[in-house]
C-alpha cells in the first residue's frame, strides 16, 4: 500500500541542521492498522507528514501503490489535496467557523475526490452515524466537545472514503476515561472498514491495543517493526525494550553462550544474541517470581524485601540483591512481607545486549 | 502551473516594485539629464549637497524638528497611557476610542488650525497677548521649527499612546503589585518599577515616531515651506517641483538615498530595543486584570483637566480655528465686528467641480487601494508563514521596506520610473493609476503585518486539513483562511481606506493634473495658493466627506486590531 525507501529529512534549526529522518525504510500493506511510535522528537509525525505530503522530505521515494507520490530524483512531487488520503490531526482541526455538517460536506463538495450534489447529504449521514454523532450536524463546530471534534475531525476524514487513514496522536487530547472508549471505537470502525490506517502515538499501551504492527522510532530512525507480543518479548535493543513498559538492567559479564556473571550473581539465559564480552542482561519485573515453590534451582538468588506496594490487582516490591535494587511486580497472594526472599529469574525472559547503548548508561547509573 | 505557483508570483510580483524603487533611488543620485537627452553618470549630486551649508541646515532642522516631535508626543502620551492601563479613571474607554479617531484627523488639517493659531502676523493668540501685554513683536512664532515639532508631536501623540498601551499591557502586573505589598508608595513603584520597566517599550516607540518625524512632510508643507524652513522632505520635494528652476532629480535622489541610509538604520534600531523590552512581557492568562490604582477625588480632576487640555489643544483648538477661519472672508481674531462678518461665501466660492472631480478620483482610491494591497499581502503572507518556502524570511524582510522608506520617496521613485523608465512603453505619470499603484505599495508592510499577525493564529493543521481532504490551494485561501481572517481584513481595509483618504505626501508628487487630483491636494494646492480661508472651507468639507468612513470604522474595526497593526 504505502512504501517508503531512503527518505531523509532535514530541518534548519540557526545554524543547525537537524536530522528529523534517517534514511527511512517502510512498507505498510494494505489493510493493515500500522503504528509508528515514539517519543517527542523522534521523527514520528514528520514521517507522516512527508506521507500526507505536507512535507517534502529531501531524499528518498514515496509510493502509493506502485504510483510514486514523491521522488527526489528525479523530481515527483504529488500535493497532499491529490494523494486520496483522509487524516485526522491531533488539533483535530475543525473548521470553526463553519457548522458539523459544512465540514463534512466542504471535502465532498469543493475536495478532488467529490461526489454528485445529491449524495454529499447522505454521505454527512451516513459518516455522522459511524461516530454516533446522527443529529449533530447543524452544530457549530466550534460549540462542540473535545471528544465531539474527534469524532467530526474522524467522520471527516473517512467522508471521502480514502484508501489511507492517517492519525496523528488523535486521542493525546482526549482525558483518560474518553481515551480509552474512543480508542476502541476507532479499531472496531478500522476492522468494519478494512481502512488501511497508518497511525501516530507516543503511548505504549495504545499501539499494542490498536496496532497491527509496530514501528518503533527514535531520533528519525526506525528501530524495530514488528507486532507488539515480537516487540515486548523480542525487542532488538535496550531503547525498544525501554520503550515498551518498564525493565530492570543489570551489568554482567558473558562467561560463554548460556551463562552470564552478573552484580546480582550468576544467571543462566537462553541466548545471548551473538554478544559477548561485558553486556547488560535486562528482565521485566513482571517476570521475576518472588518465593517460587523451589523446584527449580536454577536463576535461583536470595533477596530482601526492602518495601512492597500492594496496589489491588498486582505488588510493586522492592528487592535488593547484593547492591543492586529490582522493581518486581508480583501477585496480590505473592506478598510477602519484608525481609529475606529467594527470588527466581526465568532464562527464556532475560534479555541480553551489548553494555554501550547510551539507555541502559543513564539507567543503570 | 498550480495555485501555490500562482501565490508565489503573486507575492513576488507585489514586491518587486519596492527593490526597484530602491535600486532607482539611488541610481537617481548618480543621474544626469532630462527627458531625451543623453543620461551622464556623476557624483557631482552627492559633492553638491555635501558641500553646500544648506543640506546642514536642513539635516539640523529636520533632527530638531523629528527631536520635539518626539518629546510633545512622549509628554501626552505615556501619562495618558498609564492613566488608561493602570488607574480606575472612569470613561477610559472613551479615551482609547478619542485617541484612535485622533490618528485618523489629517495632519495637515491640524496643523492650518495651529497657524491660525500661532502664525506671528495672523495667529489669534499672538495678536491677544500682543494687545494684552503690549507686545511690539509676536510671542509665538509656529512657523519655526519647534512651533512644527509641536504640531506634528500633538499629531503623533495618539501613535505614541497606542504602543506605550501595548507596553503597559505587556508588562507583568504582579511586579508593580510586589513592590506595593513590600510597602512601596506609589510613586516609588512608579519611579523603581514600572518607569524602569516600560522604558524600552517606551524608547521603541521614540525612535519609531522619530522615524515619522524625520520623513514627515504634511507640516513642514503647510508651515515651513512658505517660510522657507526646510526639513528633508520638503526639501526634496522642492528639488522635485522647484518653482522657478528645472527639476533636479539628481539632487533629490542623493538626499533621498542619504535618508533611506538613516531610516533604515533607526529602524534596526527599533527592532533591537523592541525585542530587548519583550523580555520583560508576559502573556497573563485570560481574566486576569491587574490591581488599578485608585486615584483620589483630586486625582481624578487633575486626570480630567490634563486629557482635557489635551484634546482641546490637540484637536478642539484647531478645529475651532479653521471653522473660524472658513466663515470669514479674510481672517481677523474674534471679535463683536468679526462675527458680523460670518458669511458662507467661502464655502460658495469653493472650486467645487474640481472637488467632485477630486472626490471621486479619491473615492476610487479608497475602494481600489485596500482592496489591492489586502490581495497582494494576502499572497504574501501566505508565502512567509504557510508555504515553508526557503528564502519566505527574504520576502518577510522586503515586506517591511515600505515602512521603513520615507513615503515621498517612494512616490519619487515612481515618478521618476514613469518618466524616464517607462515613458513610452506604459504612460503612467500623471494618471490615477500610478496614485493607485504607489499607494498600494506603501501599504504592503501595514497589511502583510495584520495578515500574518491573524493568520499566526490560525492553526496550521486546519489548512492542512483542507489539504488532506482534497481541497485545492485556492480553495483553502477562499474557505477556510478568509472566513477566519475576516476580522483582521475588515479592519484593515477600513483603516488603509480612511489613510488613502487623508494622503496628501505621497499625492504631492504624483498628483499633477485634474485625472489624478485628490481632495488633500485640493485643499494643500488653495493654501498654497495663498486663500487660506478657502483652504480652511475646503478642509472642513473634506472632512465632512470623511465622517461616514470613519463611523464604518468605528463600527466594524475593533480595538484590539489597532493595537496588533501598531
Amino acid at each position: 500500500m504505502i512504501s517508503l525507501s531512503g527518505v531523509e529529512k532535514h530541518f534548519k534549526s540557526g545554524p543547525q541542521t537537524v536530522a528529523a529522518l534517517k534514511r527511512i525504510d517502510l512498507e505498510v500493506r494494505k489493510g493493515e492498522f500500522f503504528v509508528l511510535l515514539g517519543p517527542s522528537g523522534s521523527g514520528k509525525t514528520t514521517l507522516m507528514r512527508c506521507i500526507a505530503g505536507l512535507e517534502k522530505p529531501d531524499r528518498g521515494n514515496i509510493s502509493f501503490e506502485g504510483a510514486t507520490v514523491f521522488s527526489a530524483i528525479p523530481p515527483v512531487y504529488v500535493p497532499p489535496e491529490r494523494r486520496q488520503i483522509g487524516m485526522v490531526f491531533q488539533s483535530y482541526a475543525i473548521w470553526p467557523h463553519m457548522t458539523v455538517a459544512e465540514n463534512i460536506g466542504l471535502v465532498l463538495t469543493h475536495g478532488q475526490r467529490r461526489i454528485p450534489k445529491g449524495d454529499v447529504k447522505e454521505r454527512i449521514r451516513h459518516v455522522l452515524s459511524m461516530v454516533q454523532l446522527d443529529n449533530f450536524g447543524d452544530r457549530p463546530a466550534r460549540l462542540l466537545s473535545g471528544g465531539q471534534q474527534q469524532r467530526v475531525a474522524l467522520a471527516r476524514a473517512l467522508a471521502t472514503n480514502p484508501k489511507l487513514l492517517l492519525m496523528d496522536e488523535p486521542l493525546s487530547n482526549l482525558d483518560a476515561r474518553l481515551r480509552e472508549e474512543v480508542r476502541s471505537k476507532i479499531k472496531k470502525l478500522a476492522t468494519e472498514l478494512a481502512i488501511t490506517v497508518l497511525y501516530v502515538t507516543h503511548d505504549q499501551v495504545e499501539a499494542m491495543v490498536l496496532a497491527h504492527r509496530i514501528a518503533v522510532m527514535s531520533q528519525g530512525e526506525i528501530l524495530q517493526i514488528g507486532n507488539p507480543f515480537e516487540l515486548y518479548r523480542g525487542p532488538k535493543n535496550s531503547l525498544v525494550a525501554e520503550f515498551f513498559g518498564s525493565i530492570n538492567w543489570v551489568r554482567g559479564k558473558l562467561l560463554d553462550l548460556h551463562r552470564v556473571e552478573t552484580e546480582i550473581g550468576p544467571l543462566m539465559v537462553e541466548s545471548s544474541n551473538g554478544h559477548t564480552g561485558t553486556v547488560v542482561v535486562g528482565i521485566r519485573p513482571e517476570d521475576i517470581k518472588l518465593a517460587a515453590p523451589s523446584t527449580e534451582s536454577e536463576n535461583r538468588l536470595q533477596g530482601r524485601v526492602l518495601s512492597s506496594a500492594f496496589l489491588g490487582d498486582q505488588v510493586i516490591a522492592e528487592v535488593k540483591i547484593n547492591e543492586t535494587t529490582l522493581t518486581v511486580k508480583a501477585m496480590p497472594d505473592d506478598q510477602k512481607k519484608v525481609g529475606e526472599i529467594s527470588v527466581h529469574f526465568p532464562k527464556e525472559r532475560i534479555v541480553v545486549f551489548p553494555a554501550s547503548a547510551p539507555v541502559q548508561e543513564a539507567a543503570l547509573q | 502551473m498550480n495555485g501555490r505557483h500562482v501565490l508565489f508570483a503573486v507575492a513576488a510580483a507585489a514586491l518587486l516594485p519596492v527593490v526597484a524603487f530602491l535600486v532607482i533611488i539611488l541610481w537617481m543620485g548618480f543621474w544626469q539629464g532630462s527627458p531625451g537627452e543623453p543620461v551622464v553618470y556623476t557624483l557631482a549630486h552627492y559633492r553638491a549637497i555635501l558641500t553646500d551649508s544648506f543640506t546642514y541646515k536642513t539635516m539640523l532642522n529636520t533632527l530638531g524638528f523629528a527631536s520635539i516631535s518626539v518629546a510633545v508626543s512622549l509628554i501626552f502620551a505615556v501619562p495618558t497611557a498609564w492613566l488608561v492601563e493602570r488607574t480606575d479613571l472612569p470613561g477610559k474607554s472613551w479615551v482609547f476610542t478619542l485617541m484612535a479617531v485622533s490618528t485618523l484627523v489629517p495632519t495637515f488639517f491640524t496643523a492650518m488650525g495651529w497657524v491660525f493659531l500661532l502664525h506671528p502676523r495672523i495667529g489669534i493668540i499672538n495678536k491677544f497677548l500682543m494687545n494684552w501685554f503690549g507686545l511690539e513683536a509676536a510671542p509665538f512664532n509656529i512657523a519655526s521649527i519647534a512651533g512644527m515639532g509641536w504640531v506634528e508631536g500633538l499629531g503623533l501623540s495618539s501613535l505614541g499612546f497606542i504602543m506605550v498601551v501595548a507596553t503597559y499591557r505587556t508588562m507583568d502586573p504582579a511586579l508593580e503589585e510586589a513592590g506595593r505589598v513590600h510597602g512601596l508608595k506609589m510613586w516609588e513603584t512608579l519611579r523603581y518599577v514600572t518607569l524602569p520597566l516600560t522604558f524600552p517599550g517606551v524608547l521603541a516607540a521614540a525612535i519609531y515616531i522619530f522615524t515619522i518625524g524625520l520623513s514627515a512632510f504634511e507640516v513642514p508643507a503647510i508651515i515651513g515651506m512658505s517660510n522657507k524652513l526646510f526639513t528633508f522632505s520638503t526639501f526634496i520635494f522642492y528639488k522635485m517641483q522647484p518653482l522657478e528652476e528645472l527639476p533636479s532629480y539628481g539632487v533629490a535622489g542623493a538626499v533621498s538615498s542619504l535618508l533611506i541610509v538613516l531610516a533604515l538604520l533607526l529602524s534596526w534600531w527599533y527592532f533591537k530595543v523592541l525585542r530587548f523590552s519583550s523580555r520583560y512581557a508576559v502573556v497573563t492568562g485570560k481574566g486576569y486584570r491587574p490591581q488599578l490604582v485608585e486615584l483620589s477625588p483630586r486625582g481624578r480632576l487633575c486626570a480630567w483637566l490634563f486629557l482635557g487640555f489635551f484634546f482641546v489643544v490637540a484637536k478642539v483648538l484647531p478645529f475651532l480655528l479653521l471653522l473660524w477661519a472658513a466663515l470669514l472672508a479674510y481672517f481677523q481674531p474674534p471679535s463683536m465686528e468679526a462675527l458680523g462678518k460670518l458669511s458662507l461665501s467661502n464655502f460658495y466660492g469653493l472650486p467645487w467641480e474640481l472637488l467632485l472631480a477630486g472626490a471621486r478620483n479619491t473615492l476610487l482610491i479608497m475602494l481600489t487601494v485596500p482592496t489591492l494591497t489586502l490581495m497582494l499581502c494576502m499572497a504574501i503572507s501566505w508565502v512567509i508563514l504557510r508555504s515553508g518556502f526557503k528564502w519566505r524570511l527574504a520576502f518577510d524582510g522586503l515586506a517591511f521596506l515600505p515602512h521603513a522608506v520615507p513615503s515621498i520617496i517612494l512616490a519619487i521613485a515612481a515618478v521618476f520610473a514613469a518618466l524616464f523608465l517607462l515613458r513610452d512603453a506604459v504612460p503612467l505619470y500623471g494618471t490615477l493609476t500610478i496614485v493607485i499603484l504607489v499607494y498600494t505599495i506603501s501599504r504592503i508592510s501595514f497589511a502583510t503585518r495584520i495578515i500574518n499577525n491573524s493568520l499566526a493564529q490560525i492553526h496550521p493543521e486546519l489548512d492542512e486539513a483542507a489539504f488532506a481532504g482534497g481541497l485545492r490551494v485556492f480553495q483553502v485561501i477562499r474557505k477556510i483562511l478568509l472566513p477566519l481572517l475576516k476580522p483582521a481584513l475588515v479592519y484593515a481595509w477600513l483603516w488603509m481606506a480612511l489613510l488613502c483618504y487623508r494622503e496628501l505626501t505621497m499625492a504631492s508628487v504624483l498628483v499633477t493634473n485634474q485625472n489624478n487630483v485628490t481632495l488633500p491636494m485640493i485643499v494643500w494646492g488653495l493654501w498654497l495658493g495663498g486663500s487660506l480661508n478657502q483652504a480652511a472651507a475646503a478642509n472642513l468639507v473634506v472632512l465632512v466627506f470623511m465622517l461616514p468612513a470613519v463611523l464604518l470604522y468605528l463600527t466594524f474595526g475593533r480595538r484590539s486590531r489597532f493595537e496588533e497593526a501598531m
